[in-house]
């Protein structure tokens, strides 16, 4: 059963009702979608007892202001937006129960401190159940580019009301909540402090560039720069990666994380809401496991690349699985089911 | 060994795209004959363990697979196996037709195509109509999708910039391909940067994509389209 649980009290443009995605519908031209911050969104989902994939909200504007229509639970993941309930502040990767008629209120990440070491940009906002939005093609997500998903295919506004599917909140053990270890900490990587590291695989053109492209790749920090968005981040470098032999690109399907170069040389990833199809050559594709990395740049932030291949990549995806079964765990001592209470 | 193709073709070459895909990239000039096996492999593939989705491409096929549900060497062999086994997809698919007005608004690019060419605009237009095109694999947003079949004297390599065009249903060329763009859905994106060519627009059009039909999306790979010149302002 649905009800409504959350009223918007104010938001900027381009926060919205996200998932893990919607797959299979890649025969109509349609991608992914879903929350840049996947690793963000199970972890609450973990916390709160749902279902992996339950839809929550990214948020990646600030100020966000919500309020509670009816008692509950919620979590907060990803970057910590300082976040206060009725002026009281909640702890980022963290889950507590909430009353109706309280406020929440987020602000943009890095407000109050800039942290190098812990890049910031996108929170996310997990709810008991899931938001309650129709499923179109398998999924909540909202895909803003063809106007359908999540709350009416748009992003959320002052005045939108969101339904939770749970109808009774999980109890809480202890009434302030609990937290989970960020993923930053429990699944570090790389050695450079001012910068974010993540893991690629070389793709199939990754041959066609030059050697000083490819030591380029591998040993600079990479900057992010402020044209990127949910479809992409662009880079730049102090070297253009160039080609060897430059011929013509027959089109193919491309995937979150992969790493295009354009022919002036500045690499672009892509990311959610970007083209299921593309045609530019590609230097490698950052691994699955390490895309919420990304999701937490913020312009100007550094960015190296680690080389991995299949067999490292999977063993990543292992890890971040036992990190999510490890909260679970937690999760299951933390609440209590709403039969015993 | 089920193999039955008429058509003997290389064993592709096989790439990781990341962590949770595969490409698969077939040798030789880009043909439909070629394109009919992807079709094969794609619809095949999509019954292996672990497999989540495949999209065609031109002459490539992008697998996707969840990692821990199925081990990537043995998902690559199994590929590899379903290139050889697999019967090409057979009989062509339905044919679409679609009316355009060549040059004009949303056919900015006709006179350009045409100069470049040594052309009139009339004479693009009415070679570009007299081909029978095949949709070969889903395009970038819900559309028409690629298609193949452009003759070869309009063959143009893509811009080295890309400029803003209208995207009305409108229909481009570049390189060997030839697309429709549109605005998938009511209220969608009216322009964007392209280095595509755009000839011209389509009149009365259905929609490629809606929602509340079954399926959404109104071709698939292996249709066919035969654009009818409608008219050709110069």
């Amino acid at each position: 059963m649905s009800v409504p649980f959350l009223e918007v009290l104010a938001t900027p443009p381009l926060n919205s009702v996200q998932d893990l995605g919607r797959p299979g519908q890649r025969r109509w031209g349609i991608g992914p979608t879903g929350m840049v911050d996947g690793l963000a969104l199970q972890v609450g989902n973990a916390l709160l007892g749902n279902a992996p994939g339950a839809a929550g909200l990214e948020l990646q504007l600030f100020p966000v202001r919500l309020r509670v229509l009816r008692d509950g639970a919620i979590a907060l993941t990803g970057a910590d937006c300082d976040a206060r309930l009725d002026g009281r502040p909640v702890p980022p990767w963290w889950a507590l129960p909430v009353r109706a008629g309280q406020v929440l209120e987020l602000s943009p990440p890095g407000a109050t401190r800039r942290d190098l070491a812990a890049p910031a940009l996108r929170a996310c906002l997990s709810v008991a159940g899931g938001i309650d939005v129709p499923e179109v093609l398998g999924s909540r997500a909202t895909h803003v580019r063809c106007a359908f998903g999540g709350l009416e295919g748009r992003a959320l506004r002052p005045g939108d009301v969101l339904a939770a599917g749970a109808a009774q909140a999980p109890a809480f053990r202890d009434p302030a909540g609990f937290g989970a270890l960020p993923p930053a900490t429990a699944l570090p990587l790389g050695e450079d402090p001012q910068a974010t590291t993540v893991r690629v695989i070389p793709a199939s053109d990754y041959d066609d560039f030059t050697e000083a492209s490819h030591e380029a790749f591998w040993s600079d920090p990479w900057r992010v720069t402020i044209q990127s968005d949910r479809m992409g981040m662009r880079l730049e470098g102090t070297t253009p990666l160039k080609r060897e032999v430059v011929q013509e690109m027959r089109s193919h399907g491309i995937v979150c994380g992969v790493v295009q170069v354009p022919p002036g040389g500045h690499p672009i990833i892509q990311l959610n809401d970007g083209n299921t199809a593309g045609g530019y050559p590609k230097m490698g594709v950052v691994i699955d496991p390490d895309l919420w990395r990304l999701a937490q740049l913020p312009p100007r932030s550094l960015l190296r690349f680690q080389r991995c291949d299949l067999a490292q990549a999977r063993a990543a995806a292992l890890e971040q699985d036992s990190y999510l079964a490890g909260l679970r765990r937690l999760s299951a001592l933390s609440l209590m089911t709403p039969e015993v209470a | 060994m089920a193999a039955h193709n008429a058509f003997e073709l290389a064993a592709p070459r096989v790439t990781p795209m990341g962590s949770a895909a595969f490409l698969l990239e077939s040798e030789g000039p880009m043909c439909l004959p070629t394109q009919r096996r992807i079709w094969a492999v794609g619809q095949a593939a999509g019954d292996l363990k672990g497999v989540t989705d495949t999209q065609p491409g031109m002459n490539n096929l992008l697998v996707l697979y969840d990692p821990l549900a199925t081990e990537p060497e043995a998902l690559q062999a199994q590929l590899l196996a379903l290139w050889i086994a697999t019967p090409d997809t057979p009989a062509p698919g339905k044919l679409i037709e679609l009316a355009v007005r060549y040059g004009g608004d949303g056919g900015e690019d006709l006179l350009d195509v045409a100069q470049r060419k040594s052309m009139t605009p009339r004479q693009v237009a009415e070679m570009h109509s007299s081909a029978e095109y095949t949709v070969f694999a889903p395009g970038v947003i819900p559309g028409f999708g690629y298609l193949f079949g452009l003759p070869e004297p309009l063959f143009l390599p893509r811009r080295d910039a890309p400029v803003n065009r209208p995207l009305l249903l409108n229909v481009f060329i570049a390189g060997l391909q030839c697309n429709v763009s549109g605005p998938p859905v009511p209220g969608g994106p009216q322009a964007g940067p392209t280095g595509w060519y755009s000839l011209g627009q389509l009149i009365d059009a259905p929609a490629p994509f809606d929602l509340t039909r079954d399926p959404p999306g109104l071709v698939e790979p292996g249709d066919r389209i035969r654009f009818i010149l409608d008219e050709v302002l110069e």
